[in-house]
């Protein structure tokens, strides 16, 4: 069977008749296609007031998922594709589900909460990233979530609940109020297991029993801290301390770190203007305050994107000339022709771009 | 080129316009297009999406009836079913995707760049012959190769040659297979015939080798795909479906190389001379697209099987602008025309159709009206910027 459609993919391909067969192939089932990765929405599950999880069922194109990892979703928001990347939620071997909370602001998010449905089509990339368990698993862990943060390490302790019952492991999230937290019930669930985790909740009202994040409660909660694997996710501010708190005990190998947004661009100093020439459009504008991304967005510039903070590289541009600053590193760096992430840089000069 | 049909307001020779007024008839062109593309949205991708249905929906129902009919009425309707979807796939979907009016959805499918259509000329160099080449210097003798395609004198301003005098004919065959003439096209013969040394003939040649290589690679896939799999899948069928097949692509040539004649060569469409539009500002970049293009009047339908080039005129103004918003556009860039005493050519099919073939039959023998210069002196064509100075 899968000889005879490779073969005739191949026949169609060589008699330009590839077009046909995916749209046939799509006519048949939506989610068919002929090169791209596509799912079908399953499910949609309201987590909480402002958080949803869209459980997918992708085509034969999905290769799985480890714990951790994110996948990239494509939707067609007016008209326009637009992609954003989102971690899995759900255990390996299971249908992959993304949990989305929605940003004030937010297009994509936005879009997703008010029109996503059960049945709807959307496009999916393969999943990816590093924010995993490694392959031989520690027997003390700590997680560290706050937000949407959290959804990387649901997968992880689904995982983990399977392939290490035994293993000491410890989750530490914070919300804004006990009504904010993502899969209440399922941690709940996972935590009165024998042998599951121990699941502590803090937030930013007190209304969970604990408040927002505190190095020195936390040293107190969770005391042998320095001698487990830890994991964290959250917003800039949260990962900013726990690094730091990490540095300073001098154990900043143990610690493993996914980014969901990026710290905002600091202002340029100097208040001097940059201009951003577009080589192949024959103009150029002047940048203001954000990314290079949100720049060229603002200028019309119909600029491709994904993740929108570093990963997936699908924004990559080709730089001329100028320099740009990577937020994620601080690195200035003023090569020319070189490829940059619009995504995370700013311009820190004017710059010319393959665009 | 002096012959026009008189109607009620229409004017009859663009007037010349003072630089500055070319800017400003720029600027509200650029106003019209800066509010199309900022209004482009599901609709426009919806409208897409629904021609490809279209397209393909007539292509199965075609090769069904060809396949499995045995009478001569499922043959015709068969055929013009198939020949339909191919004008749709080469017009309303292939010219279109392929200028990169839908880039901005960014859906693979959709992606000028990489589109390949159902037509023998190979998409990579008609995205330079076309897209760049007759679109930037719209009819300049000289440089746009597509004022009578190089074998057709369709403007009074092309030099006499005896060979002219078959054009009647060869007009008819470039019809037939207008696939194979915009094909050859592209492939650059000229580029030999005007070398002057043996070194400038191997370049010519080398390119020549270059071109061909994909040209061939794509008619063998296409013609094995309508004369050899299809019939050869039909078994005992085979030579109607090929007959069908061959019918559908006539169609489909015939067609195209109507539509497209009556979008530059009626008359009173203007031809240009290079120095003319050396410096030429966007004002009169505008002036000239909108001058050397003629529009097609009709309903829906026939804008539809035109892949809306029966808006030529709107095509040249916005080649990028995704084609099904140029009816919406037409009113209001024939009032700015209007205003600033430009003529915007348009007549129905038949009476565009009628002055192509008078121009091509009149054009046949020599003379046939003033040269380009003569026009020029009495009525300047539009952005002669430094051709005054010269």
């Amino acid at each position: 069977m899968n000889a005879i459609s490779r073969i005739a993919t191949g026949v169609a391909r060589g008699l330009l008749l590839e077009r046909q067969a995916e749209f046939w192939l799509g006519q048949v089932a939506p989610t068919r296609s002929l090169a791209q990765l596509r799912a079908r929405v399953e499910e949609v599950v309201d987590e909480t007031a402002d958080v949803k999880t869209f459980r997918l069922r992708p085509n034969g194109r999905w290769s799985g998922h480890q714990a951790g990892q994110f996948t990239t979703v494509e939707l067609e928001i007016d008209g326009v594709r637009t992609r954003r990347c989102y971690s899995i939620s759900s255990a390996p071997g299971r249908l992959p589900a993304i949990t989305v909370k929605r940003k004030p602001g937010g297009v994509v998010s936005g879009w997703m909460h008010a029109h996503l449905r059960r049945g709807d089509v959307i496009g999916l990339g393969l999943a990816a990233g590093d924010f995993v368990l490694p392959a031989v698993l520690p027997q003390k862990l700590l997680f560290l979530t706050g937000g949407s943060g959290i959804t990387p390490a649901m997968s992880m302790l689904l995982d983990l609940g399977r392939r290490a019952p035994a293993a000491d492991i410890v989750l530490v999230h914070h919300a804004r109020s006990a009504d904010d937290v993502i899969f209440r019930g399922a941690l709940a669930a996972l935590a009165a297991r024998a042998g599951g985790p121990r699941v502590v909740l803090c937030s930013d009202d007190g209304s969970s029993g604990l408040g927002p994040f505190d190095e020195a409660r936390l040293a107190l909660l969770v005391p042998d801290f320095a001698r487990r694997e830890s994991w964290v996710c959250g917003p800039p501010g949260l990962m900013e301390r726990v690094q730091s708190m990490w540095e300073a005990a001098g154990i900043a190998g143990s610690l493993r770190q996914e980014r969901f947004t990026l710290a905002p661009p600091r202002a340029v100093t100097g208040g001097k203007t940059t201009r951003i020439r577009l080589a192949h459009a024959g103009r150029s504008f002047v940048a203001g305050p954000g990314t290079l991304l949100e720049q060229l967005e603002q200028a019309g510039a119909k600029p491709v994107s994904g993740c929108r903070m570093g990963i997936c590289r699908t924004c990559k541009v080709r730089k001329v000339s100028g320099a740009v600053e990577d937020l994620r590193t601080g690195a200035v760096s003023g090569a020319a022709d070189e490829d940059v992430q619009p995504c995370i840089s700013v311009a820190r000069s004017d710059l010319e771009l393959s665009l | 080129m002096k012959k026009t049909t008189k109607e009620k307001g229409m004017i009859e020779e663009s007037r010349k316009l003072s630089p500055a007024e070319e800017d400003a008839f720029g600027k509200e062109l650029d106003v019209l297009r800066d509010e199309a593309f900022g209004s482009l949205g599901q609709a426009d991708v919806d409208h897409i999406r629904g021609v490809v249905r279209l397209a393909r929906r007539a292509e199965a129902g075609g090769r069904a009836l060809l396949h499995l009919g045995l009478d001569p009425v499922t043959f015709l309707a068969g055929a013009g079913a198939l020949g339909v979807s191919k004008i749709l796939e080469n017009m309303e979907i292939g010219h279109n995707v392929i200028h990169g009016q839908y880039d901005w959805t960014k859906d693979p499918a959709l992606e000028g760049a990489g589109y390949e259509w159902d037509i023998v000329c190979p998409a990579e160099g008609w995205r330079r012959s076309h897209n760049f080449e007759h679109h930037t210097f719209t009819n300049i003798l000289g440089k746009d190769r597509d004022v009578g395609y190089l074998v057709l004198r369709v403007s009074a301003d092309q030099p006499w040659h005896p060979a002219y005098l078959l054009q009647p004919v060869s007009a008819v065959l470039l019809a037939l297979m207008f696939e194979w003439g915009l094909g050859l096209h592209d492939m650059r013969f000229d580029d030999l015939f005007r070398a002057r040394s043996l070194g400038e003939a191997r370049e010519a040649l080398k390119g020549l080798v270059e071109r061909g290589r994909p040209f061939l690679s794509k008619a063998a896939r296409l013609c094995a795909k309508d004369y050899l799999l299809f019939p050869a899948l039909a078994l005992a069928n085979a030579p109607r479906v090929l007959a069908g097949n061959v019918l559908a692509n006539v169609i489909r040539n015939v067609w195209g190389f109507s539509v497209i004649f009556c979008g530059h060569f009626p008359a009173g469409v203007r031809v240009y001379a290079e120095e003319a539009c050396e410096g030429e500002s966007r004002g009169a970049w505008y002036a000239r697209q909108l001058n050397g293009s003629a529009n097609i009047e009709g309903g829906k339908l026939l804008h539809l099987m035109t892949g809306h080039l029966s808006h030529q005129i709107e095509h040249h103004l916005f080649p990028d602008l995704p084609a099904a918003r140029y009816p919406g556009l037409a009113p209001k860039v024939r009032a700015i025309c209007e205003r600033y005493g430009q003529r915007y050519s348009t007549g129905s099919m038949p009476r565009q159709l009628a002055s192509v073939a008078r121009q091509i039959l009149r054009n046949a023998f020599p003379g046939g009206g003033k040269p380009i210069r003569d026009i020029a002196a009495e009525n300047p064509p539009l952005g002669r910027m430094s051709a005054a100075a010269a």
